[in-house]
Formats: structure tokens, C-alpha cells, sequence
């Protein structure tokens, strides 16, 4: 009894705290499903360049350098490393956010550096927020490197924990209610159905 | 009012139930998508020769060249959704990524000789919750769904999120009806908004 009782609240406790968490993503995959043309941000960033004197350093161009070139700069944000360049001094990388892309090409023996500011609207923070992760599958040497993209990470592994023990103990909650176990165990067995022909089904039938 | 109520919570129920599967999926995708964690299958590949390319294949674009090239695709028994295509024209080639959730295939396909090489990778199914979890995405938006089941799989993904708007719509108005949970569920939406809107500040500003 105790258990029925702390299971229906753990599942509205966590609804309740991850609500907006879950409409963002709910709500951004669908704009990223759809590009709609009222949440469209790209075209309508705002670009602005400006040449900035940094401090001239020896060293070699990685991720701490890049650091600290953004923090002289007075710039925040993840750092993605571009290619390597073959003209010596020269560091290319940009430092991101979801409201800025700053793409920063630095010459550390010259001590000059170029940035490209992107600035995008609300619709292009939201969108950016859906799969701000700081990682690529692609590519195994992009690392985290942001405090804060750790923290937005965690907070998405957060919802992603949250919505499975919601699931999980919704199952209980119908379960428990006797009269609705064949209704419900229909709508539950037509969409497992239907998802593991996706997930496990197709690979096999082709 | 009862009645609403009642109404309501059938239908957070079983909307709730019927779209589970695909929460779940879209979920435990997101560990692997947040982390990078990503097991990727050996290689195996083979070579398919003489095959029917339609002339000037090459030269079309997009869902005009796709309708070209999948019975090719098929002679060689290579199903899915085409990612993309891409022309190496010094070397006389399309290269085509084709998936099906899970299945990663390349075609390298050589115009003139009519040859294809073929390269799959029989990924988890980790690979395949991660790929339905991207799809269809905002990326080659004019190809995707070229494969019935994208498609088919674009309005279930439409319906997965659509319908936790709907549940978190009526499981809002559910907990509003239990007079002594308010109080705490109160706190606890006060103290999801704060975090929310805490972080996305910090992120954003």
C-alpha cells in the first residue's frame, strides 16, 4: 500500500519538477522535425566582426589555449577546435553558446585575433538548447569543455532518468486499476508493437 | 466536472500508454546521444556487378535522383532511407549512405562500370534508438522520408511529442484536482522552474 501510495507521487512529483524541461524538448523536436518558418533563426542571426588585440603567446594551439584566448577576449561558451592550420601561430576554433557562435581565428605569434560573432534570435536559443551536448558521435575528440554544457548535459540525462521512471511507474498505476488492464493493455501492446517494429523489427525484415 | 475528470484521466492514461514505447526510446537514446556513447560495428563489405544505372543519374538532384537510384538500390538489396548523395566526379562514382534503424550501409556505386562495392555495419540497437531519435531532423530536409517507414516513423515522432504535451496538459489539471498535493506539488513546479529557467539563463546570457 505504502509502495502504490509513494509510486503515484513519485510520478507527478517528477512531472511537476521536469515540466518545462519536457515541454522544451517536446516542443523543440518538433521544431526541428518541422522548420517551421516562424521559428526560423539562421538567416536572421545577426553577424558582427571585429579584429581584437590579444597577448602574444608561445605555446601549443589546443583547447587551453583556445580557453584562454576566449577569457582575454571576455568570451564564454564551448570549444570546438578547428583544423589544424598549417600557418604557424594560427588558432582556429569557435566558442558556443545557444544565443552566440563565436568563430575566432587567432594568431598567437602576432597576437591579433578575428571573431565572428552569430548572434540568434529566441526561436534559435530554444532550437540550439534541444541538442546542446558538447560531444559528437562523429567525433570522439570533441569533448565537453564548458561547465555549463556539463550541467545542461546532466540536466538532460536528468529528464531523459525522469520520464523513464515516469513510464515505469505508470505501469504500475494501470496495473493496480483492475477494470482498465484490457483497455490499457491494448493502447500499451499497439505501441510497443508499432516501436519495436522500428527499433528491432525493420532490420530484420530488410 | 466529474465527468471531465474522469474523461481526463482516461485519456492521460491511455494516450500515456500507447506512446510509452516510443518515450522510452526517445529517453534511453538520450544517455547515448549526450555522452557520445556510440558502439560501432566492424565493416563488412561486397561487390555487386553488373548493374542497370540509368544514364545521367549523376546529374539529377535530389527526390528526382533518389526515384533513379532506388531500384538500383534494390537490384542490389540495399533498403532504407538515403541519407544523401554524393558525386565524386573525377572518379566516375555516387557514394550513398542508406539506413535502416540499426543498419548503416554505403554504396559506392561506379557509373561506368556498372559496379557498386558495399559497405554495411550491423550496429545495436543502441544505434537504432539514437538513429530513430534523429529522424527525420532538420538536416536534408528535400530527401528525407524517401523510405516508407521515415515517413511513417515522422508522424509517430509527431505523435510522441504532441501527446506529452497532451499528458503534461492533463496531468497538470489531474494534480490540480488532489486538493493535498498542492502545496507540494506547488514547490516542486516552482522549484523545476527555477532550475530550468536558472540554467537556460546562465547558458544564454
Amino acid at each position: 500500500m505504502l509502495f502504490r501510495i509513494w509510486n503515484r507521487k513519485v510520478h507527478f512529483y517528477l512531472g511537476l519538477y521536469f515540466l518545462f524541461f519536457t515541454w522544451l524538448f517536446a516542443f523543440t523536436g518538433l521544431i526541428l522535425n518541422h522548420q517551421w518558418k516562424f521559428t526560423e533563426f539562421y538567416p536572421n542571426r545577426k553577424i558582427t566582426t571585429t579584429e581584437r588585440s590579444i597577448r602574444v603567446r608561445a605555446g601549443t594551439p589546443d583547447v587551453a589555449t583556445a580557453r584562454a584566448v576566449i577569457a582575454e577576449l571576455g568570451i564564454r561558451g564551448e570549444i570546438s577546435m578547428g583544423a589544424p592550420s598549417a600557418v604557424p601561430g594560427r588558432l582556429d576554433f569557435t566558442a558556443s553558446q545557444p544565443r552566440m557562435v563565436h568563430q575566432i581565428q587567432a594568431n598567437l605569434i602576432e597576437g591579433k585575433a578575428k571573431v565572428v560573432s552569430n548572434e540568434y534570435n529566441a526561436w534559435g536559443v530554444i532550437h540550439v538548447l534541444h541538442t546542446f551536448t558538447g560531444v559528437s558521435s562523429g567525433n570522439p575528440a570533441q569533448q565537453r569543455d564548458w561547465i555549463l554544457t556539463t550541467v545542461w548535459a546532466l540536466a538532460m540525462d536528468a529528464v531523459a532518468a525522469g520520464l523513464i521512471v515516469m513510464v515505469l511507474s505508470s505501469y504500475y498505476m494501470w496495473w493496480v486499476l483492475t477494470q482498465k488492464r484490457v483497455a490499457g493493455g491494448i493502447a500499451l501492446a499497439a505501441g510497443s508493437a508499432l516501436c519495436l517494429l522500428f527499433v528491432f523489427g525493420l532490420r530484420w525484415i530488410y | 466536472m466529474k465527468r471531465l475528470y474522469l474523461l481526463t484521466r482516461d485519456l492521460h492514461l491511455y494516450a500515456g500508454l500507447f506512446i510509452s514505447p516510443f518515450i522510452l526510446v526517445f529517453a534511453i537514446s538520450v544517455f547515448c546521444i549526450v555522452h557520445g556513447w556510440m558502439p560501432v560495428a566492424q565493416p563488412v563489405s561486397r561487390t555487386v556487378t553488373g548493374l542497370e544505372i540509368p544514364r545521367g543519374v549523376e546529374l539529377l538532384k535530389g527526390k528526382e535522383q533518389v526515384a533513379q537510384l532506388r531500384p538500383v538500390l534494390d537490384a542490389m538489396k540495399v533498403y532504407g532511407e538515403i541519407n544523401f548523395v554524393r558525386r565524386v566526379a573525377a572518379e566516375g562514382r555516387l557514394v550513398i549512405p542508406v539506413a535502416v534503424p540499426g543498419r548503416e550501409t554505403e554504396v559506392s556505386l561506379h557509373l561506368a562500370s556498372g559496379s557498386a562495392v558495399i559497405t554495411e555495419r550491423a550496429n545495436s540497437v543502441w544505434n537504432a534508438a539514437v538513429y530513430l531519435h534523429k529522424m527525420p531532423g532538420p538536416h536534408n530536409v528535400a530527401l528525407r522520408g524517401n523510405w516508407q517507414y521515415i515517413q511513417w516513423w515522422r508522424w509517430l515522432a509527431d505523435a510522441t511529442a504532441y501527446a506529452t504535451l497532451l499528458i503534461t496538459l492533463s496531468g497538470i489539471y489531474l494534480w490540480i484536482a488532489i486538493k493535498a498535493e498542492r502545496r507540494v506539488g506547488l514547490a516542486l513546479l516552482g522549484a523545476g522552474a527555477v532550475s530550468f529557467f536558472g540554467l537556460v539563463a546562465a547558458l544564454a546570457l
